[in-house]
C-alpha cells in the first residue's frame, strides 16, 4: 500500500519534469528516490504514515518541477497554435479532408510537447479518423434506408427510421461521443498545463 | 556611508543576494566536512524558514554541480545502496568566502536602515 504511493508520487513527478532533458531528469527522479528511501530508513517505519509524512516533506512535484526549470533556465512547454489546430482536426479534420485531415491532426498531436505520450496515444488510439466513421457508418446507414421507391405511383419509404437496429444506433453514439469525449480531455489537459505554466 | 555605497555599487550581488542565500548556507554546511544528500536536505529544511519543500533543494545541488561549486562521490554505504556525499569545491570555498564577507555588509547595512540610521558610523 505504502510502495503505491511512493510510485504514484514518483509517476506524478516524473510527468510534471517532462521539459526537462532527459538525463537531468532521470537524474533528480534517482535522487529523490534515494532520499526517500533514507528517510524511511531513518524514521520510525516505512508504513503508510510514514511515506506520507515523508512525500509532504519533499513537496508537491509541480513545485519541484517548477525549481528545476528555474534553475536551469527551461520554459513551460505552452500550448499554442499547433495544439488548437490538432484539436480541431483531430475530431473533424477527416471530414474536411478525407482521411489526410486526421492524419495531419494526428502529426501535429505527436510532435506537440504539450501532452505526455500517454495522453497522445489516448487521443490517437481511441478514435482514429475522429468523427469520420461515425458520419461514414449513419450516412451509408442513411442511404440503405432513405431511399423510397414508387410503388404504383406511390412513394413508399423502404424504411423508416426505425429500422435502424438498435445495435446500430449504439454502434453510431460511442463512434460519435468517443471521439468528442477524447477531445475534450485533451482539451482539458491543455488547459491544466497552460494553468500551471 | 561606504557600506551603503558598496551595495550601490554591486546591484547584482544584492539581487544574487536575496535569491541565492540558500546555495550558500548549503556551501556553509559543507565548509566543515562532506555530507551526504538526505542529511544536507534534512538539516537544511530544519533550519527555520529556509526551505518549504525539500524536494525543490535537489535542482539547486544539480545546479550546483553543474555550476562547479560543489562535487559528488558516491561512497559504500553499510545501510544498503551506495550514497551521493557532497563536498565544496575550491571554487565554493572562494564563493563562500566572498558571499560572508558581502553578507555581513549587507545586514549591517540593511540594519542600520532599519534602525533609520541611528547606528550609522
Amino acid at each position: 500500500m505504502a510502495k503505491g504511493t511512493v510510485e504514484h508520487y514518483m509517476q506524478e513527478l516524473d510527468g510534471e519534469l517532462r521539459d526537462l532533458p532527459p538525463a537531468r531528469r532521470r537524474e533528480l527522479l534517482e535522487e529523490i528516490r534515494e532520499h526517500i528511501g533514507s528517510a524511511l530508513e531513518e524514521g520510525p517505519g516505512e508504513g503508510e504514515t510514514e511515506v506520507r509524512n515523508v512525500l509532504e516533506r519533499l513537496g508537491d512535484p509541480a513545485d519541484i518541477a517548477e525549481e528545476a526549470r528555474r534553475r536551469f533556465g527551461i520554459s513551460r512547454a505552452k500550448p499554442g497554435v499547433r495544439e488548437i489546430i490538432a484539436l480541431v482536426l483531430l475530431p473533424i479534420g477527416g471530414i474536411i479532408i478525407p482521411v489526410l485531415g486526421w492524419i495531419i491532426g494526428a502529426i501535429l498531436l505527436a510532435t506537440s510537447n504539450v501532452w505526455t505520450g500517454r495522453e497522445k496515444a489516448a487521443g490517437l488510439l481511441l478514435f482514429p479518423g475522429g468523427l469520420l466513421p461515425a458520419l461514414s457508418v449513419g450516412v451509408t446507414a442513411a442511404r440503405m434506408c432513405g431511399g423510397s421507391t414508387e410503388v404504383g405511383g406511390r412513394v413508399a419509404e423502404t424504411c423508416s427510421g426505425a429500422s435502424y437496429s438498435s445495435l446500430a444506433l449504439v454502434i453510431l453514439a460511442v463512434l460519435v461521443l468517443v471521439p468528442i469525449g477524447t477531445t475534450i480531455f485533451l482539451a482539458r489537459r491543455m488547459n491544466r498545463r497552460a494553468a500551471t505554466g | 556611508m561606504h557600506r551603503m555605497v558598496a551595495i550601490g555599487q554591486n546591484p547584482a550581488l544584492a539581487a544574487q543576494l536575496r535569491k541565492g542565500v540558500l546555495e550558500y548556507c548549503v556551501m556553509a554546511l559543507l565548509q566543515k566536512e562532506e555530507r551526504y544528500a538526505f542529511d544536507l536536505v534534512r538539516e537544511l529544511s530544519d533550519m527555520d524558514g529556509m526551505v518549504i519543500s525539500e524536494g525543490t533543494i535537489y535542482p539547486m545541488l544539480a545546479r550546483m554541480r553543474r555550476d562547479g561549486s560543489v562535487e559528488t562521490t558516491w561512497r559504500e554505504s553499510s545501510a544498503g545502496p551506495p550514497r551521493r556525499y557532497y563536498r565544496l569545491s575550491p571554487a565554493g570555498r572562494k564563493a563562500l568566502q566572498g558571499f560572508k564577507k558581502e553578507w555581513s555588509t549587507f545586514r549591517e547595512a540593511v540594519d542600520n536602515v532599519m534602525d533609520g540610521g541611528e547606528n550609522d558610523g
